[in-house]
């Protein structure tokens, strides 16, 4: 919003700047624990932006001043990523998410109830009273609450435009505060473990009240039991889950758990302990019998298989590998993941195998990257470990930033001490000396439990020691990016590493030769990575047994948009992607007929329901014009238009691009023109001739993956619904997506209620009790506002234009 | 160890790059962001190649040899790509190799060079100018009706630079009581029936009509007090009248590496050339360089050329993706890169985005 055709930096007069002194002691206090090497740059603008909320030209010129690093140097990096503000910010941003699954539920029109609701336009964004901003961010990685918003750090899941003053109000009466799950040491007298979930979809959607409201129930009827807050289950759609599982080791499931179900769901499964206490739960279960008929409709009162149909349904198809013991699992526990197998496999390869032979076993279970690429991660592997040069780095790419997807989040956050398990069989079987975590900014709980994992590898010897008696020790470092999708891309992810503006370099020589600090360097996904246990404790057959010829083992997608049951899943390789459509997520809405997905986000492609038989599988994506990609799987409907979705990915890889080739920089300029010229009804057929060869041309001569696959979403639109297309250049839209050529217009089904005309943020609609409304299409910025407050259905989008065809 | 490059075999050694391979063999490769002295950075893609084996193309500057590595230079497809490239460029290129008023001009003289010829009070200069560029013996400008003062786009501004008195004011000054033979050498006439202009037929960079915006930045070279006088009596009034000139043609235009590739590469100027920068115009008298981002093709030669200290302010690149660009540091002023460093500069730029003032 901010940062279009305008050099930062340039200061502000207003009554937010900082003064010198501050400026001068927060520089100072952070370079004192960063050091001066310019290779720092990054993390100490961060740090100098955390404290001083954005970065004053003054902090720059001192910044250069106390350290190694250049004006050039640190004017190209401020500018280069997204994280970093040159101009003040209120208080509190609110980070609107504008990922695949968002866009597609309208993220665009929230980011515009919001702005209006605040009073800020593209010349100011801070609100009046200086106490928030906004923000279009890439995706937050809750796609299946979509659409999100994130108000520092507090995530709101299926917002709508119309709810915005109520959103800011929650927020600003809000307490943040979280009562701990207060578990005691007697394990014995334990009746029951209850577990929730609390990866970050869940919290949004209030698994943190459960939580608290647990510790306060066992707390009220003295229980004996243990809350355990458990990692990611990726049942995202049925959230928040709390299983329950008592004594004799039965397990007990309830999905979309109310606070005020807590109380009668545990003491269904348990008795208080005391006489009293039980006293005291029937005269309160009495009395709530008499005032509600919520007792009758209780998921407490339904049968167990009833109850978990869906819950089954979604789990049974899948094959839990990389995502073993979820919602088992508590990520922080370093003593829970030992006792469960943890670390088994490292000590395993430690005592018994060579390096040598361990490459081989990864070679052969057919393991690829799960990043994307699908390069062969044995082979990587061998290529590393033959490279010369000391240190060897293991970088785990945690930079995932395809809108839509948030598999590696999900990873990181619930199984961080597999993904360091993996990293160091990786540095065991090639010689490595030093790890490293790349994990974006915009996750924030990823890095926190990640650090935590790590500190506490440390203190039991794992890391920082030697662990053998060949001396192997292994070190760990995690550094944050500082916002930029291409440095999802091996040689940009370096460069930024190492201080300087992302851009990729051309291949070879690759990082496995010369990386990071001209060393080798291998690179390798936070879901590679923690596969990588798993095959060593099962053997290499057993996991290309999985899967297809050339696809071996499992995936994890994101499964999300217009799908009745999204959430975070991993099948085998081969499953098609009608049985992950219709048999995993139940299919799309009612009344809704499923169209296509989208796959591999940005850079991948949509294949139409018409080939929904497609197995998942590298070579098969490839060949129908898609790609695996890292696994974001978009549904979507007849609402969705296909012309948007390839405006929407080509203007995420336009902002996102470097800027350093001619083709992605300029290319991607020019196919944004003409899909927004068609969106709007102003383009002809010659455009669209125009739009195929500027694709061609941007994939042949783009310099990396980036620019490659950019024109992938437009070259599969064209191949699968061309027609889609040229009816855009007639003046129609199908989906009824694309707001230039609809209107919104109110039907006979009208009441006069009057809810539409007081939602409607420009007053097109007259105040006109019991008379049918009608919309002043001038003033109408369809905003959607009517349409969803109406009570009886009244108003519809029609077509602007009437198609001659 | 050996490649061939359009069936051309060639002795290599390993770690050269295709570039430089081509290069001593005498196959010519266009490029622009390379130049022999710096370190190969693969931006404008100019360069690119083929690889006959995996149907892959490359940019050749930063492309490795290697063994039986079977490179196509010049298929159709290949041609169309750097074409492409330079297209590309050029649509982000909003500016112009030859000023309006002298490309209707029947006689092709350089009006903005001579005008700021004038403005220096360097008359012997501006004639010769002129001289040089007529193919008759008269200054035409007497009979025309002055295409180049409709052209200018001084006239959608306020009013047109007084051009036809100024070049009548030009030739007069040597004419008036000086014998014909005076000027034997210094006419060079060619064919006294026709009037060509040379410019018309070379390729240029237009920019069409010029956005509010920009016309304010174009109008930066004029000082803000100058004053218009239409009559042009004396070499004072000359020079206060040039002094109105906004300098539309390009100082490089005979020194531009992306007007050469477009020629050699028979390059359409594209319609519909895209803003991507703010279109700034930045002066540094002292280090006698002009800064103009609307000519960047964000090549980086200069970002790539410079010592990179923090004593002498240099170049670097802000933004990014399309809205890169290249600037002073953000903590540093654009005066203050001194004149070796504008030097170094003017030389390796491609464009005439970096060119001397005067």
């Amino acid at each position: 919003m901010s940062k279009d055709n305008k050099i930062q930096g340039t200061g502000c007069n207003c009554s937010n700047s900082i003064g010198p002194e501050e400026i001068k002691s927060a520089v100072d206090e952070v370079v004192g624990f960063t050091g001066r090497e310019k290779e720092n740059v990054i993390l100490i603008l961060q740090e100098v932006q955390k404290k001083l909320n954005y970065l004053p030209s003054d902090a720059l010129k001192y910044i250069c001043e106390v350290t190694d690093i250049t004006p050039g140097q640190i004017s190209g990096v401020s500018t280069f990523y997204s994280q970093f503000r040159h101009l003040p910010v209120g208080k509190h941003t609110i980070k609107i998410c504008t990922g695949t699954a968002c866009h597609v539920k309208g993220s665009q029109l929230i980011s515009e109830a919001f702005q209006r609701e605040l009073g800020i336009d593209e010349s100011r964004n801070i609100s009046k009273d200086n106490l928030f901003s906004v923000e279009e961010v890439a995706c937050l990685g809750c796609c299946t609450l979509a659409p999100v918003i994130q108000i520092d750090g507090k995530t709101y899941g299926h917002v709508k435009p119309n709810l915005a003053k109520e959103i800011i109000s929650d927020f600003l009466s809000g307490s943040h505060s979280e009562k701990a799950a207060g578990n005691d040491d007697d394990d014995e007298n334990i009746e029951a473990e209850v577990r929730i979930g609390l990866g970050s979809c869940c919290v949004a959607g209030g698994s943190r009240d459960i939580l608290t409201n647990l510790t306060d129930i066992k707390e009220g009827y003295d229980l004996k039991i243990k809350v355990k807050p458990v990692g990611c289950v990726g049942v995202c759609n049925q959230t928040p889950l709390l299983e329950i599982v008592t004594k004799d080791n039965s397990h007990h499931r309830y999905t979309n758990v109310r606070k005020e179900q807590v109380e009668e769901i545990l003491l269904k499964h348990i008795r208080p302990s005391s006489l009293n206490k039980r006293l005291l739960y029937g005269i309160n279960d009495l009395a709530d019998s008499f005032v509600s008929d919520e007792k009758i409709f209780s998921p407490v009162n339904l049968p167990g298989e009833v109850r978990e149909k869906h819950l089954n349904n979604f789990l049974n198809l899948q094959m839990h590998l990389a995502t073993l013991n979820s919602g088992i699992q508590s990520p922080e526990s370093y003593e829970e993941y030992r006792m469960l197998g943890g670390f088994g496999a490292f000590e395993k390869v430690l005592r018994k195998s060579l390096p040598e032979e361990l490459i081989e076993n990864i070679l052969k279970s057919g393991l690829r990257g799960r990043g994307g690429a699908g390069f062969l991660t044995g082979l990587k592997w061998r290529l590393f470990s033959r490279a010369a040069g000391k240190p060897k780095y293991v970088v785990c790419n945690g930079d995932e930033g395809d809108p839509g997807a948030f598999m590696d989040r999900m990873l990181l956050e619930s199984f961080p001490y597999r993904i360091i398990e993996g990293m160091l069989i990786a540095a065991y079987a090639t010689g490595a000396d030093e790890g490293i975590f790349y994990i974006r900014a915009e996750y924030p709980l990823a890095v926190m439990r990640i650090r935590h994992a790590v500190e506490k590898c440390y203190s039991h010897g794992i890391l920082g020691t030697e662990v053998n008696k060949n001396g192997f020790r292994f070190n760990i470092s995690i550094f944050e990016g500082a916002g930029a999708f291409v440095c999802g891309e091996e040689t940009a992810l370096i460069a930024s590493m190492e201080g300087k503006r992302g851009y990729p370099h051309f291949r070879p020589p690759y990082p496995v030769e010369k990386g990071f600090r001209d060393r080798p360097t291998l690179v390798n996904n936070v879901e590679t990575l923690s596969l990588v246990p798993w095959i060593i404790n099962n053997g290499s057959e057993a996991f290309s047994n999985i899967g297809t010829e050339k696809s071996k083992g499992t995936k994890v997608f994101a499964l999300a948009g217009k799908i009745s049951k999204g959430g975070l899943i991993e099948v085998p390789m081969g499953t098609t992607i009608r049985d992950i459509v219709e048999n995993i997520g139940n299919g799309v809405g009612e009344g809704r007929t499923f169209k296509a997905v989208q796959i591999g986000g940005p850079s991948g492609g949509c294949i139409p329901a018409s080939l929904a038989d497609t197995p998942v599988d590298y070579e098969q994506l490839s060949k129908m014009g898609a790609m695996m990609g890292s696994g974001g799987l978009v549904v979507l409907d007849d609402t969705d238009c296909m012309v948007d979705i390839a405006k929407y990915f080509l203007s995420f890889t336009h902002k996102q691009s470097c800027g350093k080739c001619t083709f992605c920089r300029v290319g991607t300029k020019q196919m944004l023109n003409i899909l927004t010229a068609l969106s709007e009804g102003k383009a002809t057929m010659a455009d669209i001739e125009e739009l195929e060869r500027l694709s061609h041309d941007v994939r042949n001569g783009s310099l990396c993956g980036l620019g490659k696959t950019a024109p992938n979403p437009v070259l599969t639109g064209l191949r699968y619904f061309r027609e889609e297309y040229e009816a855009h250049t007639r003046g129609i839209c199908h989906a009824k997506k694309c707001r230039e050529l609809v209107k919104y217009v109110i039907t006979d089904q009208c009441t006069g209620c009057t809810k539409c005309y007081q939602e409607c943020p420009v007053q097109a609609i007259d105040f006109k009790p019991y008379e049918k409304h009608s919309i002043d299409l001038a003033k109408c910025t369809k905003c959607d506002n009517c349409r969803i407050v109406c009570p009886e259905g009244a108003v519809e989008i029609v077509s602007l234009n009437e198609d001659k065809n | 160890m050996k490649i061939r490059i359009d069936d051309i075999e060639l002795d290599v050694v390993a770690g050269q790059t295709i570039l430089d391979a081509a290069v001593k063999a005498g196959i010519y490769i266009p490029t622009l962001c390379h130049r022999e002295d710096v370190e190969p950075y693969s931006s404008c893609m100019v360069c690119v190649v083929k690889d006959r084996m995996t149907n892959n193309y490359m940019p050749s500057c930063t492309a490795k040899v290697r063994d039986g590595l079977e490179i196509d230079s010049s298929g159709d497809d290949v041609i169309r790509l750097r074409k492409k490239a330079v297209e590309m460029l050029l649509a982000e290129h909003r500016a112009e190799c030859e000023a309006p008023c002298r490309i209707v001009c029947p006689a092709g003289y350089n009006i903005p060079l001579i005008n700021r010829h004038l403005q220096a009070g360097d008359i012997n200069a501006a004639l010769e100018l002129a001289a040089k560029e007529v193919t008759t013996n008269d200054i035409v400008c007497t009979d025309c009706p002055a295409y180049c003062e409709n052209a200018c786009r001084r006239k959608k501004i306020d009013e047109a630079v007084s051009i036809r008195n100024l070049m009548l004011f030009v030739y007069n000054t040597f004419i008036n009581g000086k014998p014909a033979e005076d000027f034997a050498g210094l006419i060079d006439v060619k064919d006294k029936q026709k009037i060509i202009n040379p410019v018309r037929k070379k390729f240029s960079s237009r920019t069409g009509k010029l956005e509010a915006y920009e016309q304010k930045e174009w109008m930066k070279e004029v000082p803000e007090d100058a004053a218009r006088c239409r009559e042009i009596s004396d070499l004072r009034a000359a020079a206060s009248e040039s002094v109105n000139c906004m300098h539309c043609d390009c100082r490089a235009a005979d020194d531009c590496r992306l007007r050469d590739v477009s020629v050699t590469l028979n390059v359409k100027d594209p319609q519909g050339k895209m803003v991507n920068a703010p279109v700034l115009k930045k002066i540094n008298k002292e280090a006698n360089l002009i800064f103009e981002h609307a000519k960047c093709i964000k090549c980086g030669l200069c970002v790539r050329v410079s010592d990179e200290s923090k004593e002498n302010a240099s170049l670097c690149f802000v933004n990014r993706g399309f809205i890169t660009l290249i600037s002073e540091p953000l903590t540093v002023s654009f005066e203050s890169i001194d004149r070796k460093t504008a030097e170094k500069y003017i030389s390796v730029c491609p464009t005439g985005a970096l060119s001397k003032i005067t």
